[in-house]
């Protein structure tokens, strides 16, 4: 049974012309210990999924889904102290920015503390319970790779550096040993050392602990060395979804073999000066989505055919929404 | 690093005092008349004591002089005198700004009890109806004159209803003899035997001034905190503290409360200020002993020496404590701290 | 409601326009400021629409209730103090004293105010962080204090006291002006500006001065709410407008002494005064939660 299964998730939002669809079904199916990506320029809808999954959605937007389930709960229907019993226990978030995320008249001592729940420190006395939790906290900062303890315990979060925050984060994630840990866009804005850091720590804890990860991004270089998974998220759509794979070697929208080809490559038999290859024109603004298939003004393969919005078809277990996917290129060659 | 952080506020204090220091005393020339008589406040005296006057302030020498003899003097107690009353300064001083003090404290108290708790209910009931309520009712707060509110309750209360005395900080009929200047302590201190009833005619007689004030004062507070928390609740960290599965209360208490009250702290000295200001109105409304009232009558009766006591007096009051409050909020807030380098 | 647009074209409203749309969706907001054109509109036209002269003296009319009281007449529809002389008449030439002269004092600070803020903020060195903390002790103490001060180092009178207030309005333009230059100035397109030449002055006048127009205008309604306060506390105590001027604060402290038996002498101008700071306080609020849903889309 899969984890988190998502089903045709539509979120509407009210704006000044109506609503509009910020996410237009939009399906996704997590399984045990894999890690998924979920690629997308910025302005996809990328976060909305994260938000819609963890219940930080808005009153007054709307969200549909013909299935949007946790372990076989419908996640819709639930009420709000169930939610977060899940959120607790079972699904951990971590976001970009890792400062942002903490308390900044906390250390970080207090704030790890704080999130081991009361369960899982058993004792007596208070200063008991307060010193389990305590060597709960440094075996935690242990396995993410802190090493000096002492010295993070009692930092305050404007002291200590961008990947110290996001590995912190991590381990207050890992507290309550989650089954999904949703990291939406972690490694932003860090350096490539600091980010193949924090990526080989979430494929570790993939591997030891089989934790299944969302990994949310733009960054295809990153994510594409550690995930089994990808979804291709476009404007609020599901653009394609298959094992990393195939995808690379052959996509079959192409708005993702767009994406394969933005990444530079490092060829030695490039000609000197070649322009950089890229999809022409901008992503599209919420008041003016494109009828149909909302890739067809920047598609190079767009035909009349693309003003009905395609439907999701499958090679396999490979799936795509394109009325003109790659497929027929490899067979004209 | 915070040491030196806390040695150069003070040093920016004390800067500060001195060209307050300096100012009050360019003021003995910027008034009109003769400078001697302005700083001593001593009118009408024979030549020979004019000159031995000279002597003793070192007007016969540089202004750097005058200056440090002014100081000497104001250190040693010697204010002057007043041209109005012939009463020492120093003296008038002590026995009216007690009285000023003892009001701005107790309406400041009020209206950070008030004030506080109401904003941090405003702020968690964020676009629901007791938000608008209250924000109504501290926008009408503090957009009222205090003087026109201090009439319209003496017209109510005393006029109408008759319920409270109309000026005056206590029935005089009590002679309660100067200790602290504080009423309330010298009526315990003191060895009368009207003790319960003088207590509790000053209490009525501190009810509508402390209400006045404290009205206007606690909406502004209430403002603050209430800006303060609503900016908190809906920064990242707190939300990310809902998604980690934390209850209301852990996020409440332990972070939104905490990080709210933090950048308000050094505002409320400023309120003190501020709060003072508006006492010395109210002071003059009824007809309270403090240093407003005096203070006002002495500019009204251009008793020069006495103005510039008197504003030496208070300025130096407001500065002190504006400083301190922001030294102290600086002192508990953990950013002055380093950043810490290095490896995992 | 059907989108008439026929052209798909971005609406892309400046950031002024984009704060005043804003502004517009709070209804009390804009009642604030229906009541405060109302008040300007009397600074603007008060001699000609108040029926007496407000220092005309009638001798036949002492202490005459207002209107709607069974012993007053429609001749003076907010009755007459105790001098004889026509309350309403009096309220007119009171706000219209009140308002144009805090109008007027807010408008001088302003402009000393952001010149001195200006260059403060755009010079640098010890001697310049010195004069800010100097700055920033004097903004500590209220200004109604300071007001207080000078009045009584330069004497009591109205003109005295337009002096003090002005001046103690000054050092809140300065701090806020600086401080936003000084944000200002480290931006990149400051920096590209400097790089194609420009000298201090343009770099001020066109570069920082239009992103300044917002702040600029929220001081100028808290300064304006503080100075209408400031005035009528400095005539009420004695200190600013003396009497026979139909100043409010004044006219409060002359009602007082009749105020037991026609309440109605200090409630009108109190009531003005309310009326006046309340409008401009909403209208400053109304602003500010403008500007802040600007910036937060």
């Amino acid at each position: 049974m899969a984890l988190l299964d998502i089903k045709n998730l539509t979120l509407e939002i009210d704006g000044s012309s109506g609503w509009m669809k910020a996410l237009d079904k939009v399906s996704l199916r997590i399984e045990e210990g894999e890690i998924r990506a979920l690629v997308g320029e910025s302005g996809s809808g990328k976060s909305l999924i994260v938000r819609a999954v963890v219940g930080a959605i808005p009153e007054h937007w709307r969200v549909t889904a013909d299935r949007m389930t946790w372990k076989g709960k419908d996640l819709l229907t639930m009420s709000q102290i169930e939610r977060r019993k899940i959120m607790r226990s079972e699904i951990a978030v971590i976001f970009q920015n890792p400062l942002l995320s903490l308390d900044p008249s906390a250390t970080l001592g207090e704030q790890l503390m704080e999130s081991i729940p009361g369960n899982l420190v058993s004792g007596r006395w208070f200063w008991q319970r307060t010193k389990k939790r305590r060597e709960m906290a440094i075996k935690l900062l242990h396995k993410v790779g802190i090493k000096e303890h002492k010295k993070y315990l009692g930092a305050y979060p404007h002291q200590i550096a961008d990947d110290i925050g996001q590995k912190f984060l991590i381990a207050c994630a890992l507290v309550s040993s989650p089954r999904l840990l949703i990291a939406d866009d972690p490694t932003r804005g860090m350096e490539i050392t600091t980010k193949t850091q924090i990526l080989k720590l979430l494929t570790r804890l993939n591997k030891t602990r089989n934790l299944s990860i969302l990994f949310v991004s733009h960054d295809l270089l990153a994510i594409s060395s550690m995930s089994d998974r990808m979804t291709v998220l476009y404007c609020g759509q599901t653009v394609e979804d298959g094992k990393m794979s195939q995808l690379r070697k052959r996509p079959l929208h192409p708005y993702t073999k767009a994406l394969l080809d933005s990444a530079p490559s490092f060829r030695k038999d490039l000609a000197p000066k070649s322009p950089l290859a890229a999809l022409d024109g901008t992503i599209p603004t919420l008041q003016h989505l494109p009828i149909g298939c909302r890739l067809g003004p920047r598609c190079p393969r767009a035909q009349k055919e693309c003003v009905r919005t395609p439907e999701l078809r499958h090679v396999q277990d490979h799936f795509y929404s394109c009325h003109f996917p790659l497929i027929r290129e490899r067979e004209k060659q | 690093m915070m040491l030196a952080h806390v040695i150069r506020k003070f040093n920016l204090l004390v800067l500060t005092l001195i060209v307050l220091s300096a100012f009050s005393f360019s003021l003995v020339y910027l008034f009109p008349g003769d400078p001697i008589v302005n700083l001593t406040g001593q009118r009408n005296i024979s030549q020979a004591h004019y000159d031995a006057l000279i002597q003793m302030h070192g007007f016969d020498k540089s202004y750097f002089h005058q200056y440090w003899y002014y100081m000497t003097n104001l250190f040693d107690g010697d204010w002057g005198y007043s041209f109005s009353s012939g009463l020492p300064l120093w003296q008038e001083i002590t026995q009216t700004f007690p009285a000023s003090i003892e009001l701005s404290s107790y309406a400041l108290v009020l209206s950070l009890l008030i004030g506080v708790p109401l904003g941090f209910l405003a702020g968690f009931q964020h676009h629901k109806p007791a938000d608008f309520g209250l924000l109504a009712a501290s926008v009408i707060g503090y957009s009222t004159p205090i003087f026109w509110l201090a009439l319209i309750l003496i017209l109510v209360f005393s006029l109408q209803l008759g319920w409270l005395p109309l000026s005056g900080r206590i029935n005089l009929l009590f002679d309660i003899p100067h200790q602290t200047g504080f009423i309330l302590i010298d009526i315990f201190l003191s060895d009368s035997l009207y003790k319960s009833a003088a207590a509790k005619s000053a209490l009525q007689h501190l009810i509508m001034p402390t209400l006045t004030l404290t009205i206007v004062t606690a909406a502004i507070i209430f403002r603050l905190t209430r800006r303060s928390l609503i900016d908190v609740m809906s920064s990242q960290y707190i939300q990310t503290a809902y998604t980690r599965g934390l209850s209301n209360f852990q996020v409440v208490m332990r972070h939104g409360v905490r990080n709210a009250l933090l950048p308000i702290v050094p505002l409320f000295g400023m309120q003190f200020a501020v709060l003072l200001t508006n006492a010395m109105i109210i002071e003059v409304v009824f007809s309270w002993p403090g240093i407003g009232n005096w203070l006002i009558q002495a500019i009204n009766q251009r008793d020069y020496p006495a103005i510039r006591a008197g504003m030496l007096a208070v300025s130096t009051l407001v500065i002190i404590v504006t400083v301190s409050t922001e030294l102290l909020a600086k002192l508990i807030n953990p950013e002055l701290v380093g950043k810490i380098h290095g490896k995992s | 409601m059907a989108n008439l647009n026929m052209y798909q074209e971005e609406f892309h409203p400046s950031p002024l326009v984009h704060t005043w749309l804003e502004f517009r969706k709070s209804h009390i907001a804009v009642l604030g400021l229906w009541v405060l054109a109302f008040f300007i509109s009397m600074v603007i036209f008060g001699p000609l629409i108040a029926p007496f002269d407000p220092l005309m003296q009638n001798p036949n009319a002492f202490l005459i209730e207002p209107a709607w009281d069974a012993n007053g007449s429609i001749r003076h529809v907010f009755g007459t103090d105790s001098i004889g002389r026509d309350l309403l008449s009096r309220l007119i030439y009171g706000c219209r004293m009140t308002l144009g002269l805090s109008i007027l004092l807010v408008f001088l600070s302003m402009l000393v105010g952001v010149a001195i803020g200006a260059i403060a903020g755009m010079s640098r060195g010890v001697r310049s962080s010195i004069l800010n903390h100097l700055l920033d002790s004097i903004m500590a103490v209220p200004t109604l204090l300071i007001a207080i001060v000078i009045v009584g180092i330069l004497g009591v009178g109205l003109v005295n006291s337009m002096w003090a207030i002005s001046l103690a309005l000054i050092p809140q333009f300065v701090h806020n002006t600086r401080e936003v230059v000084r944000a200002e100035m480290q931006k990149e397109y400051v920096l590209a500006s400097q790089l194609d030449g420009a000298r201090r002055f343009h770099l001020f006048f066109y570069c920082i001065l239009p992103n300044m127009y917002e702040m600029l205008v929220v001081q100028c309604t808290m300064a304006l709410s503080v100075a209408i306060l400031d005035v009528t506390a400095l005539g009420f105590l004695g200190l600013g407008a003396q009497p026979p001027s139909p100043e409010l604060g004044t006219m409060l402290s002359e009602g007082l002494k009749v105020a037991y038996k026609s309440p109605w002498s200090i409630a009108l101008p109190g009531s003005a005064i309310f009326l006046m700071v309340l409008s401009i306080n909403v209208v400053g609020d109304g602003l500010r939660s403008a500007l802040r849903n600007r910036l937060s889309h």
